[in-house]
């Protein structure tokens, strides 16, 4: 007991201001969203909140080397809740994702993130690269990757399964493979690419094609990018206020609680309203390199750490290049911020992950 | 090991320094679009945002309320509910249409007025889909109205008459302009004839907006902005709606016009026509077939006969041609001429109505008689131009200047207009024809009864429908003795045994004063003289002679002056001076 309240008191509080603020953002735009009035909503929306906060603290005070040991088998607990999503679960939005766990519905792809991070993070620290030829051992990591991948595509959910593969790439990059095996990679890619699109469902392509020109189609693929666009567009350097947002309010952006809540963010705060949450997104990635530089670090905790800020990161700059039309709607929530359990759950844990590791820098001496 | 551990971690460290830069690459890309968007496009996106929310409607303003003169409304306003869709949305209205035909009546009518709605593009964002919804349509549709996204029900003010035969000529209607470049809002309608027209500026009022902020599912949110239409201003004639019922339902079996005139203050009490049209169909839009049949019916029921119909003023005429010859030629009222039943003049006979002659008679009794040959003996000496100019002073062949569109000025025939429009010289015979009010003489009703109506105030009338608070006429230029010897002469038309009126005076106690008037609307050749001519009833319809009579109430303190012209109804005697006696009785009755 006394161990743990020691623990906390190491704990970066500012750290975990800066994600609470973040996560209070979300807070703000989803009032906003349901006018105030959806109570049920709201306190759902609090309810994940608090969980997810106390989930975060839970895994910081834990030994990180715990996480490191059972990696493998909190892998595989949650490969089994995956599959058992994409066969039972809960249809919605077109998919097979959502598990009913008595009452709360939960979404094992999200979490599936994170414990890929850390298999891969446990593989490639305790795999030494011996000769740079050598890449059978490479093939343990992959079916880490491709297992968790296959299944979320079967759901089908397109836009988790690019995610987990981007994040799974940076993790490999990260990890100091060579280049050889991105190019190779790479190539690969491109020959099964034309195979590939031929797998997509018609209006997969058809997102994908509207990103080059969305005014081509505005009543259908189209619509919600041009409205995005004339939401974040329309608020301007000031906004138009906390509530006031004309195109979020009158349903003309939609998903607005979810994906495209970076847009009624824009469209209420502005300018300044983007750039400092982007600013907020920057402060906390750096203050994870920050902590990464520590010269003690092995290469678990770097893996973990990259691996985690850089899920974090790139989500949040995807989800906002898709919502201003820099990349094609694929379905993916602005991290803490967009309304969402599983999703939220999977950033917080990150984090208590990266709590927990800057404990274990900051304790041994 | 450790070597190739530690080169293993710099690498790590080389690569996260790396991605650092690729993340800061992409925040960039991500900032700069959101410069681009929301700095440098904010005002194109902010106009998109409103374009998207707002929705102008025009607020069409209420016509101004017409009143009678006791402060009736004649031509009021009722609520018409509307069907209206987003103009952005015009696509959906044929899907829409083919649905909802079968809760909502759509007439022929009503596809034509849609089409040009769809058409011609106001500044309203809405498009009017279908009018005149009743009750039991707004009920079902409400049920349904989840299924029509934008689209919505609305409520207009509309035109609408309540006695829409009786006060058809005198009101008109209103209805579209037909040059599409003056209308300018779709649905605005405007005063076509009548009144409507005349005031159509002071009735119509102007026209406000209103902004609505809708939502993307075409639900109205809220009001943003208006501004408010300014409702028309109400117009009060001097029509007694009353009155005007009267006479209406003693004319409908007819064809003719009444009207009556307030001798004190020029006021159109009456103006009846008939046969009417229903201008209450023709304010709601009467389709293009109803629409051509009314205008080649040769009873011509559009025609306002009390402003626009031309008859030659008959035997009414001897009123003017008596006061003429005491008035300019020092006649003297006591000369008695003897009439056998015709005059010779020239190598022409003139006969009188009365083939076996009234004997001897002066011009009092051959006003009363309506005796042919003493004015054909007075015709001898009048010299038309003098007659014509004298006769214009009493409106005969002159515009009376009503405040009704389409007035016609009649015809008063001198010496000049003969040669400009006949080319000849005109021919004493012929002044012998002006002079019993036949010939080339056309009037209409209203200026019968303004001649009748000066006669009897001795002062220069305006009639007017509009409702004058403060008037003020000149005396007509005429001495009050020979007026009076008119008016007595008139007198006796009506309450003297023998007089042509006789049958028709007041059994009230009060006197009317008038003259008998049979206009020809055929020539009687000498063929038909001889083998004698020919009953009315004998005629064919369109050769029956008119008839006429004008005349005021009561006889010592004037009050109404009144002209009824029933078409092919012969003798003057016979229908219109009744028909007047009835109106003139009711009026008296309840307005003295």
């Amino acid at each position: 007991m006394l161990e743990v309240i020691e623990k906390l008191k190491k704990i970066d509080w500012f750290y975990v201001f800066l994600i609470f603020f973040l996560s209070f953002v979300g807070f703000v735009m989803i009032y906003s969203a349901t006018s105030g009035m959806e109570y049920n909503v709201l306190f759902s929306h609090t309810m994940k909140m608090l969980v997810g906060m106390i989930a975060m603290l839970i895994i910081a005070v834990v030994d990180i080397e715990f996480w490191k040991r059972n990696a493998f088998y909190i892998y595989f607990f949650f490969i089994i809740l995956l599959i058992w999503a994409s066969i039972f679960g809960h249809l919605g939005k077109g998919s097979r994702r959502w598990i009913n766990i008595s009452g709360f519905y939960m979404q094992p792809s999200e979490l599936i993130k994170i414990c890929i991070i850390l298999s891969l993070a446990k593989f490639f620290d305790e795999k030494k690269i011996k000769d740079k030829g050598d890449y059978f051992f490479l093939i343990f990591p992959i079916i880490i990757v491709l297992v968790p991948v296959g299944l979320i595509l079967s759901q089908p959910d397109l836009g988790t399964a690019a995610i987990v593969l981007f994040i799974s790439f940076i993790i490999f990059y990260i990890s100091g493979l060579s280049w050889k095996f991105f190019t190779t990679i790479g190539f690969g890619f491109l020959i099964i690419t034309p195979y590939l699109w031929s797998l997509l469902k018609n209006y997969q392509k058809q997102r994908i094609l509207t990103l080059f020109n969305p005014e081509n189609d505005p009543l259908g693929s189209g619509y919600h990018i041009i409205q995005s666009q004339i939401a974040i567009g329309s608020g301007g350097t000031f906004g138009k206020g906390w509530m006031k947002g004309t195109q979020s309010h009158l349903d003309f952006l939609p998903e607005k609680h979810t994906d495209f809540i970076f847009s009624m963010l824009g469209e209420e705060f502005g300018f300044l309203g983007t750039i400092s949450v982007i600013g907020l997104i920057i402060v906390i990635t750096y203050l994870t390199y920050r902590i990464l530089n520590n010269p003690k670090i092995d290469n678990f905790k770097r893996i973990l750490g990259y691996g985690v800020i850089s899920n974090f990161f790139f989500a949040a700059l995807i989800n906002m290049s898709m919502v201003i039309g820099i990349l094609p709607v694929v379905g993916l929530p602005l991290p803490l911020v967009s309304y969402g359990g599983s999703s939220m759950l999977t950033y917080f844990i990150g984090f208590g992950l990266i709590l927990s590791l800057k404990i274990s820098l900051d304790s041994k001496y | 090991m450790i070597t190739r551990d530690l080169s293993n971690s710099q690498r790590i460290k080389r690569r996260s320094l790396i991605l650092a830069a690729v993340k800061s690459a992409f925040t960039l890309v991500v900032c700069g679009k959101l410069y681009y968007l929301q700095i440098k496009n904010k005002s194109k996106y902010g106009k998109l945002s409103d374009l998207n929310r707002t929705k102008v409607k025009i607020l069409y303003p209420e016509r101004g309320t017409i009143f009678d003169n006791m402060g009736n409304p004649i031509a009021a306003n009722r609520s018409d509910f509307q069907l209206n869709i987003f103009r952005e949305k015009k696509e959906l209205i044929n899907r829409y249409v083919s649905k909802l035909k079968n809760i909502i009546y759509f007439s022929r009518r009503d596809y034509e007025e849609l089409k040009k709605n769809i058409k011609t593009k106001d500044l309203s964002d809405f498009i009017v889909i279908k009018k005149n919804l009743t009750w039991e349509e707004l009920e079902i549709f409400e049920l349904v109205s989840n299924k029509f996204p934008f689209s919505f029900i609305t409520k207009e003010k509309v035109r609408s008459y309540e006695n829409n035969l009786i006060f058809s000529h005198v009101l008109g209607y209103v209805g579209y302009k037909k040059d599409l470049k003056e209308q300018k809002l779709n649905n605005l309608k405007f005063g076509i004839s009548g009144i409507e027209k005349t005031f159509d500026k002071k009735l119509l009022g102007t026209d406000g907006w209103i902004k609505l902020e809708t939502n993307s599912k075409g639900r109205i949110k809220k009001e943003l902005n208006k501004k408010i239409a300014i409702p028309g201003e109400n117009i009060n004639t001097s029509l007694i709606a009353p009155l005007q019922e009267k006479a209406y339902s003693l004319l409908s079996e007819i064809r003719g016009a009444a009207v009556v005139i307030d001798c004190k203050t020029g006021g159109v009490n009456c103006m009846v026509s008939t046969p009417s049209f229903d201008n209450d169909e023709f304010s709601n839009g009467v389709s293009s077939q109803k629409w051509n049949r009314l205008v080649i019916d040769e009873s011509n029921p559009l025609l306002n006969r009390c402003v626009s119909g031309l008859y030659s003023p008959g035997s009414t005429y001897k009123l003017l041609t008596a006061l003429f010859v005491l008035e300019k030629m020092g006649f003297n009222k006591n000369t008695k001429y003897f009439c056998p039943g015709f005059v010779e003049f020239g190598n022409r006979k003139f006969h009188c109505w009365k083939k076996e002659g009234h004997k001897s008679l002066d011009l009092s009794e051959a006003i009363k008689k309506s005796c042919d040959c003493y004015f054909y003996n007075l015709a001898k000496n009048i010299n038309i131009d003098d007659l014509s100019s004298f006769s214009n002073q009493f409106s005969i062949g002159k515009l009376t200047d009503i405040d009704m569109p389409d007035e016609s000025g009649g015809l008063m025939p001198d010496s000049k207009w003969k040669k400009k429009n006949r080319g000849e010289k005109w021919q004493r015979g012929e002044t012998l024809n002006t002079v019993i009010g036949q010939g080339f003489t056309l009037s209409t009703p209203l200026q019968i009864t303004l001649m009748t109506a000066r006669i009897a105030s001795g002062k220069n009338l305006q009639p007017k429908i509009l409702k004058r608070n403060r008037y003020f006429f000149e005396n007509i230029n005429v001495s009050e003795e020979n007026l009076d010897f008119i008016r007595n002469s008139m007198l006796r038309v009506v309450n003297e045994f023998e007089g042509t009126a006789f049958r028709s005076r007041l059994q009230s106690g009060l006197k009317m004063a008038g003259k008998t008037g049979t206009s020809q609307v055929r020539r009687i050749t000498k063929e038909e003289r001889e083998s004698g001519v020919l009953k009315n009833e004998e005629l064919a319809y369109k050769l029956r002679d008119h008839s006429l009579f004008t005349g005021y109430a009561p006889y010592d303190n004037p009050r109404f002056a009144i002209t009824v012209v029933a078409e092919h109804m012969g003798n003057g005697s016979k229908v219109a001076a009744p028909i007047s006696k009835k109106i003139i009785d009711f009026a008296l009755r309840s307005f003295s």
